[in-house]
C-alpha cells in the first residue's frame, strides 16, 4: 500500500483489517519526513518518540475494536496549537523553547479517539503572513516547486499534507490561513464557522476571526477531522452550542438545482487570468452536474483588506501584550521592568509581527478609534449583510481563494501591502465568520496548483462538504514528485 | 506618519527601534496607513446594537472551585524563586 495515495478511510480499513499496524504506519510517515523534510522543512519539531508510544496505545484499541475514525491516524498539528509537555513555538523566537503545561481542546478531542501526532508544523510568525517566510525557523517550501513559498499562515500543515508527510493536519485560519495554503500546495484546506471549533490552547491571534480547521486530501477527510474537533467547549464562551452533526453525511447527494453565487468582484483585474480561467471552469463543471450559477455582487471587497487589518490588528496587538519575558517566552535584559519588557519584545517578535502591533495600536490609540476602529467594524456589518443578501438567492458562494498561484520566495514577501492585498479573496469569510473549503481546480502553465473556494452559510459545513466532493469526484490531482 | 508618532506607537507597543530601523518602520508604517484610508472612503456608520451578532456565545460554565494546574508545572517555563516569578525592580 502507498499510503500517500489513499484516504483516510482507506487508512482505518487497512487498520482495522490489520493490513498495517498503527506502529507500520507511524513509522512510514517519520521515515518520510526524515528523508523530505529537509528540503520542504515543514515541521518545526518531529515527535518521533511520542508518535512510536501513541501507536502502541492506538494499536491496542483497534485490538480491542474499540477503534474510533482517527485511531492510529497520524497528523500534523500547527504549531500555534498547545501539545502539552511538547514545544510549541508559533514559529518565533518569543516561544522559541516554549513547553505548555496543558492541551488544546482540539488536542484533547483527537486524544480521546487515540491519534498520532507526527508532529508540530511550520507557519508564519504568530499566524501573521501568507508566506510562511516570516517564521523564525523552518520556512516552509512549496512541494510543487520548492523555489516558492508554501502560502500562509499553516504553510506547514499544507505542504506536510501535499508532500505526503501527513496524510492530514490542522491549522488555524484569521484571514485565510487555512484556505491560501491550501490553494499554494494543492490541497483542500476547510475553514469552519466561527465557533464551531474551540480555540481553547490556540495562541491567540486575532480572537473574533481565530479558528481552528483541517488541511487534507480531500473534502471527505476534512470532514472526518472536523467530526473529530467539532464542539461546543466550557473552556471557550464563543464556542458555539450549536449541535455537531456528521459533517459527511450528505456526501454522495446530487447537487442539482443547487444554486451557486459567483461574486463578480472576486474576478476582477487584481485576480491573475489563468486562476479566473481555473475558476470559471469549476462554475461550468458544477452547471453540468445540475448547479445553477447565480451572477451577485459583494460592492464592499474593495474595503475589506484594510476592515481585516484594522480589526485583527488591533486585536493582535492586544493579544500579544501578554508576552511581557516574565511568565514563560524569551527574557531581555534591562535594569527596570519597563526595559526587560520592551527588550523581550523587541528581540522576541519579527519584523512582521511588530509591524502589525504598531498598526494595531495606531487605530486604537486616541484620535483614530474612530476613524479606523470603528470604521472597520462599520464595514464588517456591511461585509455581513452583503453576504445575507447573497445568501438570500444562493446556497453557496464559489471564489478564487488566492488572486495568483504560489509565487517564488523573495518575491513579494518584503512588501507588506502588497503582501496584504494578496489576501483580498479570503478576509471577508473571516470578518463574516462563515464557513469555507478551498480545494484545487487546476494548474498552470508552470504546474502550480490552483485552488477555487466555496463559502457556505454558517454552520453549513455539511453542504460545503458535499459540493466539493462532487467536484473532487471528477478531478484529477497532479502530484507533486515528494508522491510522484 | 513620523517619527513623533513612531515614537509613541513604540511606548504603546513596548517595542524598541534604532534610529536606522524606525526610519524603515516610518515608511512601511505610512505605505499600510495609505491602504487602511480606504475606509474613509466609504460612508457608514458602526451600529453598536448589532455588535457581534455573528458570534454565539455560550453559557459560561459555572463559578465551581476545580483543582488549579500544579504551580510547578506552570512556573516550568520560567526561572522561578520560591514559587514566585521574579523581575526586575519596579521601584527604585
Amino acid at each position: 500500500m502507498d499510503i500517500t495515495k489513499v484516504s483516510l478511510k482507506e487508512l482505518r480499513k487497512a487498520l482495522d483489517d490489520k493490513e498495517i499496524s498503527a506502529a507500520e504506519l507511524a513509522e512510514e510517515y517519520i521515515g518520510r519526513i526524515k528523508t523530505a523534510d529537509a528540503e520542504v522543512e515543514s515541521y518545526i519539531t518531529v515527535t518521533e518518540e511520542q508518535a512510536k508510544i501513541a501507536a502502541e496505545q492506538a494499536q491496542k484499541l483497534i485490538d480491542d475494536n474499540k477503534a474510533q475514525p482517527l485511531t492510529g491516524i497520524p497528523l500534523a498539528i500547527k504549531d500555534n496549537i498547545c501539545t502539552d509537555g511538547i514545544r510549541t513555538t508559533c514559529a518565533s523566537k518569543m516561544l522559541e523553547n516554549f513547553v505548555p503545561p496543558y492541551n488544546a481542546t482540539v488536542i484533547e478531542k483527537l486524544n480521546g479517539q487515540g491519534y498520532v501526532l507526527l508532529g508540530k508544523t511550520s507557519m508564519d510568525e504568530f499566524a501573521m503572513g501568507g508566506s510562511t517566510q516570516t517564521a523564525a525557523f523552518s520556512k516552509t517550501k512549496n512541494p510543487y516547486d520548492t523555489g516558492r513559498v508554501p502560502g500562509g499562515s499553516s504553510g506547514g500543515s499544507a505542504a506536510a499534507v501535499s508532500a505526503g508527510l501527513a496524510p492530514a493536519a490542522l491549522g488555524s485560519d484569521t484571514g485565510g490561513s487555512i484556505r491560501q495554503p491550501s490553494s499554494f500546495c494543492g490541497v483542500t484546506g476547510l475553514k469552519p464557522t466561527y465557533g464551531r471549533v474551540s480555540r481553547y490552547g490556540l495562541i491567540a491571534f486575532a480572537s473574533s476571526l481565530d479558528q481552528i480547521g483541517p488541511i487534507a486530501n480531500s473534502a471527505e477527510d476534512c470532514g472526518i477531522l472536523l467530526n473529530a474537533v467539532a464542539g461546543r467547549d466550557e473552556h471557550d464562551a464563543t464556542s458555539a452550542g450549536v449541535p455537531v452533526e456528521d459533517f459527511n453525511a450528505k456526501i454522495g447527494q446530487s447537487i442539482k438545482g443547487m444554486k451557486i453565487a459567483l461574486p463578480r468582484e472576486f474576478f476582477g483585474d487584481s485576480t491573475d487570468d489563468e486562476v479566473k480561467q481555473a475558476v470559471t471552469a469549476a462554475a461550468k463543471e458544477y452547471e453540468k452536474l445540475g448547479a445553477e450559477l447565480v451572477d451577485c455582487s459583494m460592492s464592499s471587497l474593495k474595503y475589506a483588506v484594510a476592515a481585516y487589518y484594522l480589526i485583527s490588528g488591533a486585536e493582535a496587538a492586544s493579544n500579544l501584550s501578554r508576552f511581557d519575558g516574565i511568565k514563560y517566552g524569551l527574557r531581555g535584559e534591562g535594569r527596570s521592568f519597563d526595559e526587560m519588557i520592551r527588550d523581550s519584545r523587541s528581540r522576541g517578535f519579527g519584523a512582521e509581527v511588530k509591524r502589525r502591533i504598531l498598526l494595531g495600536n495606531y487605530a486604537l490609540s486616541s484620535g483614530y478609534y474612530d476613524a479606523y476602529y470603528r470604521k472597520a467594524l462599520a464595514l464588517k456589518q456591511q461585509i455581513i449583510k452583503e453576504y445575507n443578501d447573497i445568501y438570500a438567492q444562493a446556497d453557496v458562494i464559489l471564489t478564487p481563494t488566492a488572486p495568483t498561484v504560489a509565487y517564488r520566495i523573495g518575491e513579494q514577501e518584503t512588501d507588506p501591502v502588497k503582501m496584504y492585498l494578496a489576501d483580498i479573496c479570503t478576509v471577508t469569510v473571516n470578518i463574516a465568520s462563515l464557513p469555507a473549503i478551498s480545494l484545487p481546480c487546476g494548474y498552470n502553465a508552470d504546474g502550480m496548483p490552483i485552488g477555487m473556494s466555496l463559502v457556505g452559510k454558517r454552520f453549513d459545513e455539511a453542504t460545503l462538504i458535499q459540493t466539493a466532493d462532487a467536484y473532487q469526484r471528477n478531478f484529477t490531482v497532479m502530484p507533486n514528485k515528494f508522491r510522484a | 506618519m513620523d517619527i513623533k508618532t513612531i515614537d509613541h506607537l513604540c511606548e504603546l507597543s513596548k517595542l524598541n527601534f534604532t534610529d536606522d530601523e524606525k526610519q524603515k518602520v516610518m515608511e512601511e508604517m505610512s505605505a499600510i496607513i495609505e491602504l487602511m484610508d480606504t475606509v474613509k472612503e466609504i460612508d457608514l456608520t458602526y451600529d453598536d446594537t448589532k455588535d457581534n451578532n455573528s458570534i454565539t456565545y455560550s453559557e459560561v460554565r459555572k463559578d465551581a472551585a476545580k483543582p488549579s494546574y500544579p504551580t510547578d508545572r506552570l512556573l516550568s517555563n520560567t526561572e522561578p524563586q520560591d514559587n514566585c516569578y521574579v523581575v526586575p525592580k519596579m521601584v527604585e
